[in-house]
């Protein structure tokens, strides 16, 4: 019995034979943790995607039958998968970087200056720390404060993004005012995306 | 002007309405006025923002940084915040959850250059 079971581990030995770097993308996102996959589909093309989709309801239960069967064989890929993911990680990355560096020799000075103030602008680590160490009344890792401004820096971000939509969509220009900035926290605020805590929510009033 | 209205309203909204004797938020020195000036630019605004509306902007960089601090703090191990309990908060969004595991694997890297670095320099 288990003959389709069967046929579909074969299909898969196949597969891994040929070593399609699609094939073996998608069996390693099966493997390995769920950390890794949302940064990586970040920089997925979307016909990876696609593939990935397709795979994945099949190698599903094809993974635990491999392991199974053939465990020699299944370490032996485990091996091999990290060393694959990293190539391939690392190829997306320079197809990435490169892409990056056309852009940027493209820019004119504005656009180069804008864009280095948003590379380099960050808070001061200090005032984070002293500010962090100021709630908790204990002292703080320092991954905590890389953390603290960087994820500070994306919500910055999102603020200011979402105050120039609102200021486009009203027809004002640039210099943000504050009442962009409200209506921004505002629309903010219905999706969820800042954190707030002094109002709970009563499901049955 | 409207505009100082509106402000003036908005501070009070902070301080939940105490008749603006004890303006806490506000009087505060400000902490990230410079810095987030030029994160203002780099995010699009103008090259000169407005004060008032870096001084809001400020306001709600410290609230967020407030509430994750408590949220941290009532999670993982209590009355400590650690990265792992900053990571599990955020794990519903992808920039920013994105955004910590670059930073902290690249603060892995640099440490580990610093490091062999340092004693290539030791060995010679």
């Amino acid at each position: 019995m288990a003959d389709p079971a069967r046929i579909k581990v074969d299909d898969i030995s196949e597969r891994t034979t040929s070593a399609t770097e699609e094939h073996q993308k998608s069996e390693d996102t099966e493997g390995v943790s769920a950390t890794a996959p949302p940064a990586q589909e970040n920089k997925d093309a979307s016909s990876q995607d696609q593939l990935k989709q397709e795979d994945k309801p099949e190698t599903a239960t094809q993974e635990d039958e491999e392991e199974g069967t053939s465990g020699q064989s299944a370490s032996k890929r485990l091996k091999v998968e990290p060393e694959k993911k990293k190539e391939k990680r690392h190829k997306v990355d320079e197809d990435e970087i490169q892409k990056m560096q056309v852009l940027v020799s493209s820019f004119s000075e504005e656009q180069l200056n804008r864009y280095e103030m948003y590379r380099r602008s960050a808070f001061p680590k200090a005032a984070i720390k002293r500010l962090i160490q100021s709630i908790t009344g204990s002292s703080v890792s320092q991954n905590v404060v890389i953390a603290m401004s960087g994820i500070s820096k994306v919500f910055a971000g999102e603020i200011v993004e979402e105050a120039l939509d609102v200021c486009e969509k009203w027809g004002d220009t640039p210099p943000l005012q504050p009442k962009h900035m409200r209506e921004a926290v505002r629309r903010l605020k219905s999706r969820d995306q800042i954190p707030n805590t002094k109002y709970k929510n009563i499901l049955f009033h | 002007m409207a505009e100082d209205e509106d402000e003036t309203g908005f501070e009070e909204e902070l301080d939940d309405g105490s008749g603006g004797v004890d303006v806490g938020h506000g009087r505060r020195k400000r902490l990230f006025s410079k810095e987030l000036r030029c994160m203002m630019y780099g995010f699009g605004d103008d090259q000169n923002p407005y004060t008032e509306s870096v001084d809001i902007l400020e306001d709600l960089v410290i609230e967020f940084i407030t509430e994750m601090t408590h949220k941290a703090m009532s999670i993982g191990r209590q009355g400590r915040v650690q990265v792992e309990d900053i990571v599990f908060l955020i794990r519903k969004d992808p920039r920013k959850f994105a955004r910590v595991k670059d930073l902290l694997t690249m603060n892995e890297e640099l440490k580990r250059a610093r490091k062999a670095f340092d004693e290539a320099n030791y060995g010679s």
